[in-house]
C-alpha cells in the first residue's frame, strides 16, 4: 500500500509584474499583469511505507515546490495528492501531525531563543505526552550530540548544530513520514556522515518513510535504493539507483596500468577498438570507457593484454555523480541553441 | 470544540514563546518606550503653545487635552500589535512555512504570540507610567463608572488593534513587499486613532472620515470615555461601535485568511 500517491501534480506560480519605488507594492497589488512559471509540471509517483527515496534534480527543478505541496502549505494548481489517506492542503493540521519536515535552507527554530525552547514548543504543538517527550529528547540529544548547545540561542549556533537541532525538532514527535529538503547542505564531511547514519537509522529502526532531496550524490548512494529524478518540473527517471546508471551511463571503465616497453609508452591509438574510447590518461595509467554490449569485459581485457604489457587492471562502475553530471550536461547542451 | 481544548497547552506554550522572544529584544523595546515618553513631552509642549494661555478651546481645557494625549500614547504603545510586522517579514523570508506546517491553526498561533508579547511588555509600565505622568499629565477617570467603562473599552480596543494587525499581516500574502504600505498604514492609523491630535479638534469633514474608520475605536474611544466624553456623546453608544468593529474585523480576518491560505506562496527554495 503506498503511503504517498501523487498523480499529475502541477504547480504554477503567477509572478506579478513588479513596480519599483516606495509605492511599488501598492501598484503591484492593483495590476493584473503577471507571468506564469510552471514549477512542477505533471509529476506522478507513489511511495510505499518504509521507503527512503532520493528526490533529485538540478537547481530549480521543482523539488522544494513538490515538498511544500506534500506538507500541505502549498496548494497545487491541478493534480491529486494523497498522503496517508489525506489530501494535505485540505487537512493541513491533521496532515502536519504525521509528518516531519526539514528545510535545510531555513530553520523552524526560534532564532533568538535557546534551542531547548523550540524543542519544548514542538513537544506541546504536537501533543507529545510529557514522558515520551523526555525519552525522545534524551535520545535525540545523544544521537545528534545536542547536549552542548541545548541552552544556546539558535542564532549563535553553527550551521551544522542548527541543522541537527532542526532534525530533532522534526522528529521529536516520531512522525511516520519525514521530508528532508537538503538536510546536508553546507555540512562538513564528518557532520554529513553523522547526518547520514542518523537518517539511515531512523529509516531502519522505526520504518519511517523518508523523502530526501540533496545535491550531494554521496548522500543518495549511501542512503537511497530508489531515486526520482526530476527536471523542469517533469519526472525524468523513477527507479533504483543502479538502473539510472545503466540507463544514462551504459558504459563502464577499465583502468589499465601499463608497463613501459623499453622506456616507451604505447600511444592512445593502440586502444582503437569498436565501442572503446580513452576517457582519461595519466602517464602509464589509462581509463578506457567501454560499452559492455559492444565489447564484453573479458574480450576487452584479452585484447588489451595481447597488445601491450600490463601490470594492473580494474573495472569501475560509473559513479552516480559522474552520471548525473552527464545528464545535466546533455540538458544544458539541449537548452542552448 | 474538543479539539480546541486539547490544543490549550500548545497555545499556552506559544504564549510563552511570545513572551520569551519579546524579552530577547528588551533593549530595543526599552528605547521605543523612551521614544513614546519623548513624544508625549513634545505633544504637551505643542498643545500648550496652541492654547496660548486660553482656559479652553472648543470647551475643552488644556489639562484635559494633555491628559488625553498622555494616556492615548501610553495606551497605544502598550496595546500595540507586532503581528503586522511579524507576519510580513516571515512571509517575505519564506519562514512562514514553519507556522503553516504546524498542527494547530495559524490564526490561533498568531493570537497566542501577540498575547505573549503584550504580557512581556506590561512590566515596563512600572517605569513608563510615572515617567509619562511626569512629562505629560495624568488624572483619575472622570468617575468610578467611567473608569469601569474605560476598562471594557480598552479591552475592546486591544482586540481591534490585534485584528487590524493580523489583517495587515495577512495582506502580505498578496503583496509580499509592503514596506511602503505598512509605513503609510501606521501613520494613518495613528493619526485617525487620535494619538497626535484628539478627534474633538478635527475639522468637520475630517471628523466624519475619522468616525467612519475603525482606528478611532483603537485609541480615541477608550481615552475619551476615561475622561468622561468631554466632547459629548453616549458611552454605551461608543462601546457599541467598538463591538461592531470587533465583530466586523473578526469576520473579515477569518474570511481574508481563508482566501490567503489557498493562495499561499512560500518564498525561496
Ligand atoms: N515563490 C515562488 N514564486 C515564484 N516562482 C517560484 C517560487 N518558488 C519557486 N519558484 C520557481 O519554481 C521553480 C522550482 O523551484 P524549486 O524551489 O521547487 O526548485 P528546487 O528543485 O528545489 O531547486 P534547488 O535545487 O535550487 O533548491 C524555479 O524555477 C523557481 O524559480
Ligand atoms: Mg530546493
Amino acid at each position: 500500500m503506498p503511503i504517498i500517491t501523487a498523480d499529475n501534480l502541477v504547480k504554477e506560480f503567477r509572478l506579478p509584474k513588479r513596480y519599483g519605488g516606495p509605492l511599488g507594492g501598492l501598484r503591484t497589488l492593483f495590476t493584473p499583469a503577471y507571468t506564469v512559471k510552471r514549477a512542477v509540471d505533471g509529476v506522478s509517483f507513489t511511495v510505499d511505507e518504509g521507503e527512503l527515496v532520493g528526490y533529485l534534480g538540478p537547481n530549480g527543478a521543482g523539488k522544494s515546490t513538490t515538498i511544500k505541496m506534500l506538507t500541505g502549505i502549498l496548494v497545487p494548481t491541478s493534480g491529486m495528492l494523497e498522503v496517508a489517506g489525506l489530501v494535505p492542503w485540505e487537512r493541513r493540521e491533521e496532515n502536519a501531525l504525521r509528518i516531519g519536515v526539514v528545510f535545510g535552507q531555513r530553520s523552524q527554530l526560534w532564532w533568538d531563543l535557546p534551542l531547548i525552547d523550540s524543542l519544548r514548543l514542538v513537544g506541546k504543538l504536537y501533543r507529545v505526552p510529557a514522558e515520551r517527550y523526555r525519552r525522545n529528547l534524551d535520545r535525540f540529544t545523544e544521537l545528534l550530540g545536542l547536549g552542548a548547545f541545548l541552552q544556546t540561542p539558535v542564532r549563535q549556533l553553527s550551521l551544522g548544530q542548527r541543522m541537527r537541532g532542526d532534525l530533532a525538532a522534526a522528529m521529536l514527535y516520531e512522525p511516520p513520514l519525514l521530508y528532508l529538503d537538503e538536510p546536508t547542505v553546507g555540512l562538513d564531511v564528518l557532520a554529513k556522515e553523522r547526518m547520514r547514519s542518523f537518517i539511515a537509522e531512523v529509516n531502519r529502526e522505526h520504518g519511517t518513510t523518508i523523502i530526501l532531496t540533496t545535491h550531494d550524490l554521496a548522500d543518495v548512494e549511501k542512503l537511497c535504493r530508489r531515486i526520482i529524478f526530476i527536471d523542469q518540473g517533469k519526472v525524468l527517471y523513477d527507479g533504483p539507483v543502479q538502473r539510472l546508471k545503466e540507463q544514462f551511463a551504459p558504459w563502464r571503465e577499465l583502468v589499465v596500468q601499463l608497463v613501459p616497453d623499453g622506456g616507451e609508452l604505447p600511444p592512445d591509438e593502440l586502444f582503437d577498438l569498436p565501442g572503446v574510447e580513452v576517457a582519461r590518461r595519466e602517464g602509464a595509467k589509462v581509463w578506457l570507457r567501454f560499452d559492455p554490449k559492444l565489447i564484453p569485459a573479458p574480450r576487452l581485457i584479452a585484447q588489451v593484454t595481447a597488445r601491450c604489457p600490463v601490470s594492473d587492471l580494474a573495472i569501475v562502475e560509473p559513479e552516480l555523480a559522474g552520471v548525473v553530471r552527464g545528464i545535466y550536461a546533455e540538458r544544458e547542451a539541449a537548452l542552448t541553441p | 470544540m474538543t479539539r480546541t481544548w486539547s490544543n490549550a497547552p500548545a497555545y499556552a506554550e506559544v504564549v510563552r514563546i511570545g513572551i520569551r522572544s519579546m524579552l530577547a529584544y528588551r533593549t530595543r523595546f526599552f528605547f521605543s518606550a523612551l521614544q513614546i515618553i519623548v513624544q508625549i513631552y513634545v505633544l504637551r509642549v505643542v498643545f500648550t503653545s496652541v492654547y496660548a494661555g486660553q482656559g479652553s478651546v472648543d470647551g475643552i481645557t488644556l489639562r484635559t487635552t494633555v491628559v488625553y494625549l498622555t494616556l492615548a500614547n501610553l495606551q497605544g504603545f502598550f496595546s500595540s500589535s507586532f503581528l503586522d510586522y511579524f507576519i510580513r517579514s516571515r512571509v517575505r523570508e519564506g519562514k512562514i512555512a514553519s507556522e503553516l506546517a504546524r498542527p494547530v491553526g495559524f490564526l490561533g498561533q498568531m493570537l497566542a504570540l501577540q498575547i505573549g508579547s503584550t504580557l512581556a511588555m506590561l512590566p515596563l509600565l512600572v517605569v513608563a507610567f510615572p515617567l509619562a505622568w511626569l512629562v505629560g499629565g495624568m488624572s483619575g477617570p472622570a468617575s468610578a463608572g467611567y473608569g469601569a467603562l474605560y476598562a471594557v473599552s480598552l479591552a475592546l480596543a486591544y482586540v481591534i488593534i490585534v485584528l487590524l494587525g493580523l489583517i495587515m499581516g495577512i495582506s502580505a500574502f498578496w503583496t509580499l513587499e509592503t514596506t511602503g504600505i505598512a509605513m503609510i498604514y501606521s501613520l494613518v492609523a495613528q493619526f485617525f486613532a487620535g494619538a497626535l491630535v484628539p478627534l474633538w479638534f478635527f475639522p468637520g469633514p475630517l471628523r466624519v472620515v475619522a468616525n467612519l474608520l475603525p482606528f478611532q475605536a483603537m485609541g480615541f474611544v477608550p481615552v475619551s470615555i476615561y475622561l468622561g466624553l468631554p466632547d459629548g456623546g453616549n458611552p454605551l453608544a461608543a462601546l457599541g461601535l467598538q463591538c461592531f468593529w470587533v465583530v466586523a474585523l473578526y469576520l473579515f480576518a477569518r474570511w481574508f485568511w481563508g482566501r490567503a491560505h489557498h493562495r499561499v506562496v512560500i518564498q525561496g527554495g
